[in-house]
């Protein structure tokens, strides 16, 4: 009965978003957006409440149930299970899709014909994602025998931040397909001026801000919950988040320059249709499970197959009309080489060149599979390497662009309003070279200047106005770039100093790494709520005193049969010390590995900073358009 | 040459620059850092250049897998029932490391049988088989639908 109404609701979500999106052809039939959003929202919303109803009750009626859940999983696990999957997620994404055109329509835009044609095209976008979910991946599919228990939830997952990982990424993602209504809309009634991009801000922001956040979670999970040690594996399903990002960034940058100096016109169209492009194309790589994952999503060649020829004529609508209407949308005016525009200008190419190294590496094995009929993969140092030198520019960029004057600037005004901070940061970082350690020539470099990005951004963020007060509208910016500063930073410092050892010990041990010496204490076995637990007990000695305790643990699973090792963390202000173990087949020690995890909490910190940057940009916006 | 067409002049030029070095910087990196992956079989008919790194994978084969505690050494050989691969490693085992069970090994071919591996990655649920170790079971017919 409950998948019935399901069905019911999606399919009128279908029906009604048909119609709505009937709007980009036709004129004669006055459609009511508002309502016709309302419908489908709601019903969107019912039915996703209604999974959710079904896995709390671990309904084994339906098959999402049996293959995603157990009777036995705490309850915030039997919640999270209804997007733990390939179905219930794609309803998520469906949900924030009509979220997103929901909270659209009851904006203040007075714009009528444009809000009517910016609707209809996302309305295009959820009819297309709604076919999907009916034709393909029903949620609401019985069992076709009885079964009295599920199978569980891959334990991997049973993570509280693993549960909000994928709504928050989902906003991210989906927001940029009202980036790309808002360009199609925009290109329909010839308005991409400077009121358009001031109306588009807001959104593009949120749609970064959550980007950057779901990104930070993904990232921070694998750091505690896999026990490798690293935050960051140039995996494709990372890639396939980072590669929307990096598109979304330069966008609205260039919403910025179009706002402030109505120019840039078509640049700002391509690049919303690159952002959702490429958020579609992430999606493409997760769940087709054509590329090779650490991460591996339930793969089905059908889903990857619809969500290209989604993609396929999501371009040819958009390419046709930017044919159609790109040339004129140009206003006259030129660029001068030493001015803000153009040095953001500049970082856009370069963020657009990160966006292709990555895009590269994450396709190449792919093509060799095909073509070649060789497997391969690409290694972490083809990032590393092709992506030093563009960081290097990026941040130089980043330093001299918000202190350059719109329009036109002289480079002796940019050298020395920056000058002094370079030689503070160059002066810090050598002399941290040659008291502890010495480093290279391109840590050096790196740290330096993104130091001097951090302290040129604190600075710019102080700037007061003739009141003494602080310029608000400034703040989310320099926050932003404090942030992005510092994670550049973090990650040098953390790539640097790292260190891990690896231990065969046995009870009454002592273990050194670095200054820190540990004792193994003692082994137990544990019970968990689902799990049956091995503990390990590792005491931090500082002479004969014990500073810390560190407890690793070996979970095993029987539902399903699983066995994960649990990681035991402490955060130090600047030092994370990281233990993880495991136990080989009949043996009488355990394995031990220990990592001192230098500015690893920073990296956290400075995504925080760039998301509360965003925030804080459009609190303040809100304010001086009233 | 009016200002207007020297300064598009430059930056067409300065553009092309740019791509060149990109492009040059790109395809250098990549091919230095690929990775290969090879079954047992594919092993014995490569070409094998002991600098560089590999990944092998296959079957963890029944009752080969040994641990040297004075030396620290693990051993195990990876079969494709055509083929094998034996191999040696110093580091932790990963926990879903077992007899029968895929397995990928990434490190470095000392010759077209035997592999010192860097790491061992196992890193999935019980029933997880890496998408290189089917394939490579495919390709030989030893793969069995379930």
């Amino acid at each position: 009965m409950i998948g019935y109404i399901g069905n019911i609701l999606i399919t009128i979500c279908l029906l009604a978003s048909l119609i709505q999106s009937s709007r980009l052809i036709q004129d004669r039939l006055v459609i009511d957006q508002k309502l016709f959003t309302s419908i489908s929202f709601f019903s969107i919303l019912i039915s996703f409440l209604l999974l959710v109803y079904l896995f709390i009750n671990s309904n084994f009626n339906y098959e999402i149930v049996v293959s995603n859940s157990h009777s036995e999983k705490p309850l915030i696990y039997k919640i999270a299970g209804a997007w733990g999957n390939h179905e219930g997620s794609l309803l998520l994404w469906i949900l924030v899709l009509t979220i997103f055109n929901f909270t659209f329509g009851f904006s203040k835009i007075k714009f009528v014909n444009f809000k009517d044609k910016v609707m209809a095209f996302q309305s295009l976008i959820i009819f297309g994602f709604t076919l999907f979910l009916l034709f393909t991946s029903n949620p609401f599919l019985k069992t076709e025998i009885t079964v009295s228990e599920g199978l569980g939830l891959n334990p991997v997952l049973q993570d509280l931040l693993l549960a909000i990982h994928p709504p928050i990424l989902y906003v991210g993602y989906v927001g940029y397909s009202l980036v790309l209504s808002f360009a199609i809309g925009g290109m329909i009634t010839n308005k991409v001026d400077n009121e358009w991009a001031a109306w588009l801000h807001p959104w593009a922001l949120v749609a970064w801000i959550f980007l950057t956040l779901g990104i930070g979670l993904g990232s921070f999970w694998a750091y505690y919950e896999l026990g490798w040690g690293g935050y960051w594996f140039w995996d494709p399903v990372e890639n396939a988040s980072l590669m929307p990002w990096l598109a979304g960034t330069a966008l609205f940058h260039c919403v910025l320059i179009l706002e402030k100096k109505n120019i840039l016109q078509s640049w700002t169209i391509l690049l919303s249709i690159l952002t959702f492009s490429f958020s579609l194309i992430g999606t493409f790589l997760v769940r087709s499970g054509i590329l090779n994952s650490v991460h591996t999503f339930a793969s089905d060649p059908a889903r990857g197959s619809f969500i290209l020829i989604f993609l396929a004529i999501i371009l040819v609508i958009s390419f046709g009309i930017y044919a159609q209407k790109g040339p004129l949308l140009d206003s006259k005016d030129e660029l001068k080489l030493v001015s803000k525009e153009s040095s953001i200008l500049g970082n856009n190419w370069l963020l657009l060149s990160i966006l292709f190294v990555v895009f590269l590496g994450t396709l190449y094995p792919l093509g060799t599979d095909l073509f070649l009929q060789k497997s391969i993969s690409v290694g972490p140092n083809y990032y590393i390497l092709t992506l030093l030198p563009i960081t290097i520019l990026l941040l130089i960029l980043m330093i001299i662009g918000p202190n350059t004057k719109w329009k036109n600037d002289k480079v002796s005004n940019i050298i020395f309003s920056i000058n002094k901070l370079f030689i503070l940061s160059l002066a810090i970082i050598f002399g941290f070279s040659i008291y502890f350690s010495e480093l290279e020539l391109t840590q050096i470099t790196l740290l330096t200047l993104s130091l001097t990005l951090v302290f040129v951004s604190i600075k710019n963020g102080l700037r007061v106005n003739n009141n003494y007060s602080i310029i608000k509208p400034a703040l989310g910016k320099s926050l932003a770039h404090v942030g992005f500063g510092l994670l550049i930073l973090s990650v040098v410092a953390n790539g640097t100093f790292a260190r891990e050892k690896i231990f065969q010990a046995k009870v009454n041990d002592t273990l050194q790494i670095d200054n820190y010496t540990f004792k193994f204490d003692s082994v137990e076995q544990t019970k968990g709520v689902n799990f049956n637990a091995i503990t390990a007990t590792f005491h931090l000695m500082n002479d004969q005193t014990v500073m810390d305790t560190f407890t690793p643990e070996i979970r095993v699973y029987s539902n399903p049969p699983t066995v994960t090792s649990e990681t035991s963390i402490i955060r130090k202000l600047l030092t994370d010390i990281y233990v993880v173990m495991n136990v080989p087949e009949n043996s009488n020690f355990v394995n031990v590995r220990i990592h001192v995890k230098p500015m690893i909490s920073f990296i956290w910190l400075s995504v925080i900073l760039m998301a509360i940057g965003g925030l804080s940009a459009i609190i303040f916006r809100f304010k001086k358009i009233r | 040459m009016s200002k207007k067409v020297k300064k598009r002049l430059i930056t067409v030029l300065l553009s092309f620059l740019i791509l060149i070095i990109a492009t040059l910087l790109i395809t250098m990196n990549l091919r230095d850092n690929i990775i290969y992956f090879y079954s047992p079989s594919d092993l014995k008919d490569a070409e094998i250049d002991r600098q560089n790194i590999i990944r092998v994978g296959g079957l963890v084969k029944e009752s080969s897998y040994n641990y040297d505690e004075k030396s620290k050494i693990y051993n195990f050989v990876i079969t494709d029932n055509m083929n094998e691969i034996s191999v040696t490693y110093v580091g932790i085992m990963p926990n879903l490391f077992a007899e029968n069970k895929g397995v990928v090994v990434e490190g470095l071919a000392t010759s077209k049988s035997s592999v010192t591996a860097l790491e061992v990655l196992a890193k999935h649920d019980e029933n997880y088989m890496p998408p290189e170790v089917i394939e490579a079971l495919k390709k030989d017919g030893k793969w069995q639908e379930e």
